[in-house]
């Protein structure tokens, strides 16, 4: 090791990596990245690169692990061989089995098991790019998988570590200081704020783990935030897209060739959704395509139309979803 | 943190239409929770991503999810499945998929049956003359709480059926099916679709 102390901090309160002491690392998301998942998730935080899938509810064998009331979360955190300096023994570990479980456990407070029983649901996530703080990132990248795979949460998960180096408290540990400061911990709260996971390494004083766990709620909203923006970009637009269809024909008179070529899009974005051979990119043409008509729609029906019109397009979703509804039941 | 409470009548803006997981989108003094919501100290929260729906004969309101979602069977559903019993009155079907719900797995372990009553509109004398184990079939969901299925449609019924002597593919010939291999004859309730593979 080295002789001379390394500083974490400089003089102008940065980092090494040039972050303030309560920033996060850059966040990079993408939901619903694998095609064969029910549900996935990709993401980047800072060097970490992380995979998530999520498979099921489904049938869990062995039987005698079932449980007749409510699905059994199963969790498994990996790390690639390649994803630190030297190479990984590819396999399970001693380290990530914990992981696995208590990140299982960070979930069973927020998913809705009660309405799976005798089933399965599992959750892989696979580092790709390790740089400290993998299994906060894992449970971020498992929660927004989760949601893509439709799977109902009371919340959001949401986690983040806090860590203490050259005496101070820092967020979000990055490798160098992961490794060679004096504390990590990583936290997972719901949006609530309650703890659904929290775990230590080294030693921190009672007053810095209060202050710690002040620094860390500030972190976990930040993602949270990521996390939210993520969700309104991946299925907000998506179903404006979808309800719109579904209305243009009702409401507004649009030419008659216009209507048939939106519902030619239309069908075959379902099928595209439906068929699993069709690529995702594919499917991503389409929904593009079917956008900018639907904006070359809205486009004159500014120009012609007023606003209570919109109201009535608004109200006429609302009928058609719930008349959906009241066939399902 | 969570969405502010908007009046959720007034849907003005898609964005406050749309809610994640946690979002509060009523108290219970205003709606019902409807499916995709639960209930929290009196409050209505999503469970789902998706378009809050609030109907107005019911007072209640729901979330549609955007997102894909686990399959279920409801009733009215076309579901495709294998003959693994045939009793008296009723014939055992192991399911093995919903029509239009892709190849997602389905959380159903249990068996479903078609009773006698079930299998067409005509008089049906033996049930070992209307479908053998083996068979595939497609059926329609009478109740999706104890699994009965109905076959009584021309669509509905034995999709692909194997020769009870040889085990061979039967072919349709008329009303009957007749095996290719060792030109034995036998009865069942063919689907209109039979050998088509069309669901």
């Amino acid at each position: 090791m080295n002789n001379e102390p390394t500083k974490f901090i400089d003089e102008n309160g940065l980092r090494v990596d040039g972050r303030r002491t309560d920033e996060i690392r850059p966040m990079k998301v993408d939901i619903g990245v694998l095609s064969r998942a029910d549900g996935s998730c990709y993401l980047e935080w800072g060097n970490n690169k992380i995979i998530s899938a999520v498979y099921g509810p489904r049938e869990l064998h062995p039987r005698r692990m079932q449980r007749p009331d409510a699905a059994v979360i199963r969790y498994k955190y990996n790390m690639a061989s390649f994803s630190v300096e030297d190479r990984q023994r590819p396999g399970p570990s001693r380290r990530s089995s914990e992981i696995s479980k208590v990140s299982s456990e960070a979930f069973e407070p927020v998913v809705m098991t009660q309405f799976y029983p005798n089933t399965v649901i599992d959750v892989f996530s696979e580092v790709l790019e390790a740089d400290a703080g993998t299994r906060t990132a894992a449970i971020n990248a498992a929660t927004l998988a989760l949601i893509d795979a439709g799977i109902p949460l009371k919340s959001l998960v949401s986690a983040c570590a806090v860590g203490k180096v050259d005496g101070q408290l820092v967020l979000d540990l990055n490798k160098k200081e992961d490794n060679e400061g004096e504390a990590d911990l990583p936290v997972a709260i719901t949006q609530d704020g309650e703890i659904t996971l929290i775990q230590m390494d080294g030693h921190l004083t009672e007053d810095e783990i209060k202050q710690a766990m002040e620094l860390v709620k500030n972190g976990c909203q930040q993602i949270q935030q990521i996390q939210r923006e993520a969700l309104l970009k991946k299925f907000g637009q998506y179903e404006e897209a979808d309800t719109e269809i579904q209305s243009v024909p009702l409401t507004k008179k649009s030419s008659k060739q216009e209507t048939e070529s939106v519902d030619t899009e239309s069908s075959e974005l379902i099928s595209g959704n439906i068929l699993s051979d069709e690529s995702s990119e594919n499917r991503e043409e389409q929904e593009t395509d079917t956008l900018d008509i639907l904006e070359d729609e809205t486009e004159q029906s500014e120009d012609n139309e007023d606003d209570s019109d919109e109201e009535d397009f608004f109200v006429e979703i609302v009928r058609n979803n719930t008349e959906g509804e009241s066939d399902d039941q | 943190m969570t969405l502010e409470s908007e009046e959720l009548e007034e849907l003005e803006d898609y964005e406050s239409n749309f809610v994640m997981p946690g979002d509060f989108v009523g108290t219970t003094e205003e709606y019902i929770p409807g499916e995709g919501t639960y209930m929290y100290h009196g409050n209505i929260h999503s469970l789902v991503a998706g378009d809050v729906v609030v109907d107005d004969n019911s007072r209640s309101v729901s979330v549609i999810p955007n997102t894909k979602t686990p399959p279920s069977i409801k009733e009215g559903d076309i579901v495709i499945g294998g003959i693994t019993d045939v009793r008296d009155s009723v014939a055992i079907v192991g399911l093995e998929a919903i029509k239009d719900e892709g190849e997602r797995e389905f959380q159903e372990s249990r068996p479903a049956a078609i009773h006698v009553s079930n299998v067409k509109d005509a008089y049906v004398k033996k049930l070992s003359d209307e479908f053998a184990p083996f068979d595939i079939v497609k059926g329609k969901i009478k109740s999706a709480k104890n699994l009965s299925l109905s076959t009584s449609e021309d669509s509905l019924g034995v999709m692909k059926a194997y020769c009870t002597n040889c085990r061979n593919a039967m072919e349709k010939d008329n009303n009957k099916l007749k095996c290719p291999n060792c030109g034995k004859t036998e009865k069942r309730k063919i689907s209109s679709d039979y050998g088509t593979g069309i669901i």
